[in-house]
C-alpha cells in the first residue's frame, strides 16, 4: 500500500504491480480483491491527508524522508524534506541482495515470518517485546528497583539497535560536573511533569481508566480522559482520599461527553488536533465496545459504532483555534488549555500559531506508541519521531520569542528516564507515557484493542474479561516513581539540580559513534542545539498568557444571577450585546456547573434577553436552567457544546424581512452539543449540528454538511439543506420539510435512510417541536406549517441512520432490562 | 488469527487419556488422539497476539500463531510445512515437550487452577490446568500425525550434494535434528551411534507409554530415505571404534551429540546393597514394548522406591506400576512446590508449581522434603530405606526391596580428548556451537547438560545452520 501511495504521490498516473499480481495469482487468490484493497488503501491514505480526489493527491508529494541522503532525495525525490541525511542508493541495494540470498539459500524452508506488525523472535525489532513487557511488569509488581534497572537497560540496548533517533545519541555527562544526588530536586517535583496518554473510557475499561487516574492523582501527575467523556461520579473524591478524576480533559473532534460539567472538572483542557500514532485519523470505537455505561458517558447509543471526524469542525484556522481556546478558558478559567499536535515538518510554525492563541501548553506527539486499535495503514510510514517535531517546535518558538509563553509536552513511546532526559534536552517540559503506563497495569500488547477481546481486561468492555483485570494504581505509581528516580540520577550526573535547568539544552546530546552502515551518514546538526545567535533567548516556559476575561459580558450575568445559582428565585436579565462579546453564557455556565454539578438549574431559572449582534460562540457549553433569548443575529458557533438550556434567536424587533429567507446564525452551530434546545427563526450557516449527540433544534434552513457525524438528538429543518447532509450520521434523527423533494439528492446516503414521518410518536414529536418554535420565536413559517399540519406532515422527510434504527428496533423488541448489558458497579 | 473471541467461547480442552486401569495393563501411549473438530476449535482459541509470548517461550521459536491459524482455517498441510520449518520432529515435541510455550501463553496469565481434567478420564485426579492456554502441544501432535497419515511427510533428499561430509556422533534428538538438516542442505551426514539401534533417549530412556517406538522408527525411515546414514554399534573413541582424530580427519565437521548420561549418585551407607538400580539402567529394558522386561529389573511384587521427583522419576514410577510393583513411593528431596506461581515466579516464566504427571495419576505415593540417610540390608539385599523428613525432622523407615535412583545427570561420560570443557564438565562452545577444536561442534545435553528435548531439537537445528554456513565459507 505504501508503495502505491508513494508512487502516486510522486506523480505516477498508473501503477502496475505485476509481481504482486502474479504472486496473488500463484496463491490462487482473487486479483480483483487485491486491486480493491489497494484502491481502498489509497483512498484511506488520501483521506488521512485531507485530500478528496486522486487528481489532487497525484504529485502532491506530501512526504517527509527520515534517514535518506540529501543528494539522493534531491535527485529522485526532489523537494521532499529530509532533515537528518542518511543512506544513498548503495545501502538498499545491499539489503536487496541479502534478502535474495536468504530467500534462495539451499535448504531454505520458506521465507521468514518477518514480524513487521507482530513481534517475532527472528523478525523486526519491536520496542515492546516479551523481555521488556515481562521485566517492566515484574519490576513494578514487586517494586523491585533492580528489575526496573534491568528494564531500562533492555530499553536502552534496544534503542542502540538503531530503532529511534534518541538511540543514536548519548547524553554528555562529564564526571567533572556531577553533583551529589541529595542536591537534586525530589521525585515529587519530577513526577508532577508526567502524564499518561489520552486513552478514552470506552477504548479501555472503567477499571483500567480509573487505575491510571488514581495513580496520577496520588503522584501529583496528570491522567488524560481521552475523548470519551467521563462519568460524573469520578469527580467526587473517594472515601480513602483517592480521586478517579482525570486531570486532563480532552476535547477532540468527536466532542464525546464534552459538557460544561466535564470541562470544569479539569486542570488541563487539551484540544486534540491530531494523534501522533495515527495522524489524520479520529478515534474509532466499535459498537461491540459500547455498552450502556460507555454510551451514557459519550451521549451516544449502545452498540452503535462511533467514529470521530478527522478534523474539528469548528477549527479551520489558527483564529478558529484561538476561539476554542477562548471558549474553554471562559467555561473553566481555572484550567489551562493545551493543544496536541503531531510531529511533522512544519509543526514549529503551527506551534508558534498555537502560542498566539493564548493556549498554555503545546503537546508534540510522535509516531511511536499508539493504540493497538490503530489501523495497519497507520502503524508504518505515518507520522514522525517526536525528536524531530520537538526540536523543530523548540527552535521556532525560541526564534520567535514565543517559547516563554507555552510549555512543551512530548509523548510517543517514552518509557525510560533516559527518554525523559533526552526529551527535556530537546525542549520538553512535560512527558507523556501512555503505553508504558498501560503495560504497568498488565497490558501485554495483544493488539486486539478494536475487537473487545482483550484477555487482560484493559481494552474491553466484556464483563467477563474485565474481571481478569489485575492492574493496580500502586503499580503505576511505582512505575512513574522509578522513572523519576532514574531522572534524578541522570540529573546528578549532568550537574543539574532541577529538570527545568536542562530544558532546551540540546547541546548536551552527542551523536554516538555509529558502526552500522546505514547510520554512517546521518547528520543531526539541524536537530540539536539552538543556533548561537539565539542562545540568550528564553528556552523554556516562564509565564502563562491566558485570555483576559475582564470584559466578558457574563460577569454582569453572574452578578445578577448569583442568588439564583445558589438556589434563589428565578431571574430575568436584559442586556444589549455586540459582536465583540464572545461566548456569552459560557462563563456563567461554567460557574453553574461548578456549583450545581451535572444537574444544572431548573428550566427557566435564568432568562437572559439579549438584543443586538452576538459575537462568536453564543451559548457555548450552555447548561440547564439558562435561556438565552437573542433578538438580532449571532455569529458562528452558536450553542457549541451546549449540554442543556435553551437558545432562542429571532430577528430584531421591527425587522421587515422574511425570517425564513435570511441567515440569522453563523456556521457550526450546535457542534458537539449534548443537550439543550435551539430555536432559530431564520437560516443557519454550514455544518449545522455536526456531532450533535443530544440537542433538539428547529431551524428554518441550513447550509452544507448539516448533521454530519451526528449521534443523537433531533434536528428539524423547516427549509432547505445544503450538500452532504447527514454524512457519517450514526445516531439521532433529522426531519426536513421538503416540499420540492430535493433532500434525497443532497443527502449523503452512506449511513442513513430516508423515510416519511411514520407513526404517531414521530408526528407528535415534530409537531410539538414546531409548536414550541412558534411559541418561542413567533416564526411565520412555523405558524403556516401548523395551520396546515395535516397536509404538511407528509412533506417532511425523516432521516434516520440505518445502524441506529436497527438498535432502536432491537430495544423496542426486548424488555428494557434485557437491553442493558451487564455492567459492574 | 483464529476465531475472534474463540478463547471466550471455548474453554481449553486437552486431549484425553485412557482410563488408568487400561493404561496400567499395557505399555501403549497414555493419551488418546483428539477429534480433529476439537483440535480445530482449540486452534481457533489462539488470538494471534501482538507479542506472542508462546513463540518466545518456545526454545525452537515455533511460529505458533501461524500454524494455529492455519489449522483453524483447515489448511493442515500448510500448518505442517510451517511447523516443520522450525521443528524437525513435531511428533516428538507434540508428545514429550513440557510445553513452556503454553505456560507463556497470554491466556495463561491468570493464576493456574487445580481442577479435574475436563475429560475426567484421569479418574478425577486433580491436575494442573492452565486456565486458558492454547493447547499448543496437542496441536503440534495433531498436525504431525495428520501429516504422516496424509502422506505429507515425504523424504526430501537434497537435489545437489556439496561434497562435504559431516559426522554426527550420537543419534539422540539433537544429533538427528542436526543430521537431517545438514543432509538436506546437501552435505553427507553420517550418524555414529554406540547403541544397537538409533534414537538415544527416545529409544532407551522414554517409556512406550509416552512414546511408542514406531513413531521414532517412522521418522528414522524418512531421514534414511533422505540420505542420512546411521551407523549403529560404533563407539567413537572406544578401543574397537574409530578415534575422534580419525573421525575429524575423515569429515569436514564433526558434531558431538552424545548427551549427558552420567547419573548423579546416591552417597549414603548401603548404596552397594543388591536391589538398587540407576534409572537409566532400569528404563533401558522395559520401554521397548516389543521385548519383555528383563528379569533383573522386573519389580513385580516388590516394594519400590523411586528417588527423584522429576520426569525420569515419573517414568520409573509408571514403569514400576505397569510391572506390577506391590507399592511404589516416589521421593523428592525438595519440598512440594506451591500450587500457584510465587510473586518472584511471574508469568511468562516457566511456572515452578505443583504438577502431577500421567504416571503420578496412575498410582504410587509421593513424598516431599525427604532426605535419604541410609539403606538397610539383609543378607546383602536391600530391605528398607531410612530417611528424615526435613520439615519435622522425624526419622522414617520405609520398607524397600527395589530402589531406583532417578537423581538427575551430571554431565557427559566421555568427551573428545583435548576439547575444552566448561566448569560443569560439559563441552564448552561459542554461540555457533563451535568447540575449542577446529571443525568440532558440541550440541544438546553434552553441551548444555541434561535438558528438554525441545532444546535438543533447537540446538541440532541451529548448529546445522552454523555448520552449513561454515562449510560454505
Amino acid at each position: 500500500m505504501h508503495d502505491i501511495a508513494l508512487l502516486v504521490g510522486y506523480g505516477a498516473a498508473a501503477v502496475n504491480p505485476y509481481l504482486a499480481l502474479d504472486t496473488v495469482t500463484s496463491l490462487r487468490a482473487d486479483r480483483a480483491r487485491y486491486v480493491q484493497a489497494l484502491e481502498d488503501g489509497l483512498l484511506k491514505v488520501m483521506s488521512k491527508n485531507g485530500i478528496s480526489t486522486v487528481q489532487s493527491y497525484r504529485g502532491a508529494q506530501i512526504f517527509e524522508a527520515v534517514g535518506l541522503d540529501a543528494e539522493l532525495v534531491a535527485r529522485w525525490f526532489t523537494g521532499t524534506p529530509t532533515r537528518i541525511g542518511g543512506i544513498g542508493l548503495a545501502e538498499p541495494g545491499d539489503e536487496a541482495r541479502v534478502r535474495h540470498a536468504r530467500g534462495f539459500a539451499p535448504g531454505a524452508d520458506g521465507l521468514p515470518v518477518g514480524g513487521l506488525y507482530r513481534w517475532r523472535r527472528d523478525g523486526e525489532l519491536h520496542k515492546w517485546n516479551p523481555a521488556t513487557v515481562a521485566t517492566l511488569q515484574d519490576a513494578v509488581r514487586r517494586a523491585d528497583r533492580t528489575r526496573f534497572d534491568e528494564f531500562e537497560r533492555l530499553c536502552d540496548d534496544e534503542e542502540r539497535a538503531l530503532v529511534t533517533l534518541r538511540g543514536l545519541w548519548t547524553i554528555d555527562e562529564p564526571a567533572a560536573v556531577a553533583i551529589p544526588l541529595e542536591e537534586v530536586e525530589p521525585v515529587a517535583a519530577i513526577v508532577a511533569r508526567f502524564v499518561t496518554g489520552a486513552m478514552s473510557f470506552g477504548s479501555i475499561s472503567a477499571e483500567a481508566h480509573e487505575t491510571l487516574a488514581i495513580a496520577m492523582n496520588r503522584l501529583g501527575g496528570r491522567s488524560n480522559s481521552g475523548e470519551g467523556g467521563e462519568e460524573a461520579h469520578r469527580f467526587e473524591v473517594d472515601a480513602n482520599g483517592d480521586s478517579r478524576r482525570s486531570a486532563i480533559k480532552q476535547i477532540a473532534s468527536g466532542r464525546f461527553g464534552v459538557t460544561a460539567h466535564y470541562l470544569v472538572n479539569a486542570d488541563d483542557l487539551q484540544i486534540k488536533i491530531a494523534q501522533g500514532a495515527k495522524p489524520g485519523e479520529g478515534g474509532q470505537l466499535p459498537g461491540a465496545k459500547i455498552d450502556e455505561r460507555i454510551a451514557k458517558a459519550r451521549s451516544s447509543t449502545p452498540g452503535v459504532t462511533l467514529i470521530s471526524p478527522p478534523p474539528h469542525h469548528d477549527i479551520y484556522s489558527i483564529e478558529d483555534l484561538a476561539q476554542l481556546v477562548y471558549d474553554l478558558t471562559a467555561v473553566n478559567p481555572r484550567a489551562r488549555v493545551s493543544v496536541k499536535l503531531v510531529s511533522e515538518a512544519g509543526v514549529g510554525t503551527i506551534a508558534a500559531g498555537v502560542a498566539k492563541t493564548h493556549a498554555a501548553c503545546v503537546v508534540i506527539a510522535g509516531y511511536e506508541g499508539g493504540t493497538g486499535a490503530a489501523p495497519l495503514s497507520s502503524l508504518k510510514h505515518a507520522g514522525l519521531p517526536w525528536e524531530l517535531g520537538l526540536a523543530e517546535a523548540q527552535h521556532v518558538l525560541v526564534e520567535n520569542r514565543l517559547r516563554d509563553r507555552v510549555r512543551l509536552q512530548v509523548d510517543g513511546g517514552l518509557r525510560t528516564s533516559r527518554d525523559v532526559i533526552v526529551a527535556a534536552l530537546l525542549g520538553g517540559e512535560e512527558f507523556g507515557m501512555a503505553t508504558a503506563s498501560l503495560v504497568a497495569t498488565g497490558c501485554v500488547m495483544l493488539r486486539k484493542c478494536h475487537l473487545n477481546t482483550c484477555s487482560v481486561g484493559i481494552a474491553t468492555q466484556d464483563p467477563a474479561l474485565r474481571a481478569k483485570y489485575t492492574g493496580t494504581a500502586e503499580d503505576v505509581v511505582t512505575y512513574f516513581t522509578f522513572v523519576a528516580e532514574g531522572v534524578r540520577r541522570h540529573l546528578a550526573r549532568l550537574g543539574a539540580r532541577t529538570l527545568g535547568e536542562l530544558v532546551g539544552h540540546a547541546d548536551r546530546l552527542r551523536v554516538r559513534p555509529l558502526a552500522h552502515a546505514k547510520a554512517a551518514r546521518l547528520d543531526f546538526r539541524g536537530v540539536r542545539g539552538v543556533p548561537a545567535h539565539h542562545v540568550a533567548l528564553p528556552r523554556s516556559f516562564a509565564r502563562a498568557q491566558p485570555w483576559d476575561l475582564a470584559d466578558h459580558l457574563d460577569h454582569e450575568l453572574l452578578r445578577r444571577a448569583d442568588a439564583t445559582i445558589s438556589g434563589g428565585a428565578p431571574v430575568a436579565i436584559a442586556l444589549p450585546v455586540q459582536n465583540s462579546h464572545r461566548a456569552v453564557g459560557t462563563l456563567l455556565s461554567g460557574e453553574i456547573a461548578r456549583r450545581t454539578g451535572a444537574r444544572g438549574l431548573p428550566d427557566g431559572a435564568i432568562t437572559v434577553a439579549l438584543a443586538g449582534s452576538a459575537g462568536q460562540s453564543l451559548g457555548a457549553f450552555l447548561v440547564s436552567g439558562v435561556t438565552l433569548a437573542l433578538a438580532g443575529d449571532a455569529n458562528d458557533y452558536v450553542g457549541k457544546g451546549m449540554s442543556g438550556g435553551r437558545i432562542v434567536v429571532t430577528p430584531p424587533a421591527g425587522a421587515r424581512f422574511a425570517p425564513e429567507s435570511n441567515v440569522i446564525i453563523g456556521n457550526v452551530a450546535l457542534y458537539g452539543a449534548t443537550g439543550g434546545e435551539l430555536f432559530a427563526n431564520g437560516l443557519a450557516g454550514e455544518r449545522f449540528a455536526v456531532r450533535n449527540s443530544g440537542a433538539r433544534a428547529v431551524v428554518e434552513g441550513i447550509g452544507d454538511h448539516g448533521c454530519e457525524y451526528m449521534t443523537g438528538g433531533v434536528v428539524v429543518v423547516l427549509g432547505p439543506v445544503g450538500r452532504n447532509f447527514a454524512a457519517g450520521m450514526s445516531g439521532g434523527t433529522a426531519y426536513v420539510f421538503d416540499p420540492a423533494q430535493t433532500v434525497r439528492a443532497l443527502t449523503n446516503m452512506d449511513l442513513v435512510e430516508l423515510g416519511a414521518i411514520g407513526d404517531d410518536s414521530d408526528a407528535w414529536l415534530v409537531r410539538e417541536l414546531i409548536a414550541e418554535h412558534v411559541r418561542r420565536t413567533r416564526s411565520p413559517l412555523g405558524g403556516r406549517l401548523l395551520d396546515h399540519w395535516e397536509a404538511m406532515a407528509s412533506r417532511f422527510v425523516k432521516v434516520l441512520p440505518t445502524d441506529y434504527k436497527r438498535v432502536l428496533a432491537a430495544r423496542r423488541a426486548r424488555p428494557a432490562s434485557a437491553v442493558h448489558l451487564p455492567v459492574a458497579g | 488469527m483464529g476465531k475472534v473471541g474463540g478463547f471466550i467461547a471455548w474453554e481449553r480442552i486437552v486431549p484425553g487419556k485412557r482410563p488408568v486401569g487400561e493404561r496400567l495393563a499395557d505399555w501403549r501411549e497414555v493419551t488418546v488422539d483428539e477429534d480433529p473438530a476439537e483440535t480445530t476449535r482449540q486452534a481457533g482459541r489462539c488470538m494471534d497476539c501482538g507479542i506472542p509470548f508462546c513463540h518466545q517461550g518456545c526454545p525452537l521459536g515455533n511460529p505458533i500463531p501461524e500454524f494455529a491459524d492455519l489449522v483453524w482455517q483447515g489448511r493442515w498441510s500448510e500448518a505442517y510445512r510451517r511447523l516443520a520449518a522450525s521443528n524437525e520432529m513435531p511428533e516428538m515435541t507434540g508428545r514429550l515437550c513440557p510445553a513452556p510455550c503454553e505456560s507463556a501463553c497470554v491466556l495463561a496469565i491468570a493464576p493456574a487452577e487445580l481442577r479435574a481434567l475436563p475429560t475426567g478420564e484421569a479418574g478425577g485426579v486433580p491436575s494442573l490446568v492452565l486456565p486458558g492456554a492454547v493447547t499448543i502441544e496437542a496441536l503440534e501432535k495433531a498436525i504431525a500425525e495428520r501429516a504422516f497419515a496424509e502422506g505429507w511427510v515425504v523424504p526430501r533428499p537434497p537435489r545437489v550434494r556439496t561434497g562435504k561430509r559431516v559426522a554426527v556422533v550420537g543419534s539422540g534428538l539433537a544429533g538427528l535434528a542436526a543430521a537431517a538438516r545438514l543432509n538436506r542442505a546437501g552435505h553427507v551426514a553420517v550418524v555414529y551411534e554406540a547403541a544397537a539401534r538409533p534414537g538415544g533417549l527416545l529409544r532407551y530412556g522414554i517409556p512406550d507409554f509416552k512414546l511408542e517406538k514406531h513413531v521414532l522408527d517412522r521418522r528414522l525411515a524418512v531421514l534414511e530415505a533422505e540420505g542420512v546414514e546411521i551407523r549403529c554399534g560404533v563407539t567413537v573413541g572406544a578401543p574397537d571404534g574409530p578415534s575422534w582424530e580419525q573421525l575429524r580427519a575423515e569429515h569436514d565437521a564433526v558434531i558431538v551429540a552424545t548427551g549427558a548420561p552420567r547419573a548423579r549418585e546416591l552417597d549414603v551407607p548401603g548404596r552397594d546393597l543388591g536391589g538398587a538400580v540407576l534409572a537409566m539402567d532400569y528404563l533401558t529394558e522395559p520401554r521397548r514394548s516389543s521385548v519383555p522386561p528383563a528379569a533383573s529389573h522386573d519389580v513385580r511384587g516388590k516394594h519400590v522406591i523411586v528417588l527423584g521427583g522429576g520426569d525420569i522419576g515419573s517414568d520409573c514410577l509408571g514403569t514400576a506400576l505397569r510391572q506390577g510393583a506391590a507399592s511404589v513411593v516416589q521421593i523428592e528431596l525438595q519440598p512440594a512446590p506451591p500450587p500457584d506461581r510465587s510473586p518472584a515466579n511471574a508469568w511468562p516464566a516457566w511456572p515452578l508449581v505443583f504438577r502431577t504427571s500421567s504416571s503420578q495419576e496412575e498410582g504410587g505415593v509421593r513424598e516431599f522434603a525427604f532426605r535419604t540417610t541410609h539403606l538397610e540390608g539383609q543378607d546383602g539385599r536391600l530391605v528398607a530405606l531410612h530417611g528424615t523428613r526435613l520439615d519435622s525432622g522425624a526419622a522414617v523407615r520405609l520398607p524397600c526391596d527395589a530402589l531406583i535412583l532417578a537423581l538427575g545427570f551430571t554431565g557427559p561420560t566421555a568427551t573428545p580428548p583435548g576439547v575444552a570443557l566448561d566448569e560443569r564438565g560439559n563441552i564448552a562452545t561459542d554461540a555457533s556451537y563451535a568447540t575449542s577444536l577446529p571443525g568440532l561442534y558440541g550440541i544438546g545435553d553434552v553441551h548444555r547438560g541434561a535438558s528438554l528435548i525441545v532444546w535438543a531439537l533447537a540446538e541440532g537445528r541451529d548448529a546445522a545452520i552454523a555448520v552449513d554456513a561454515a562449510l560454505r565459507r
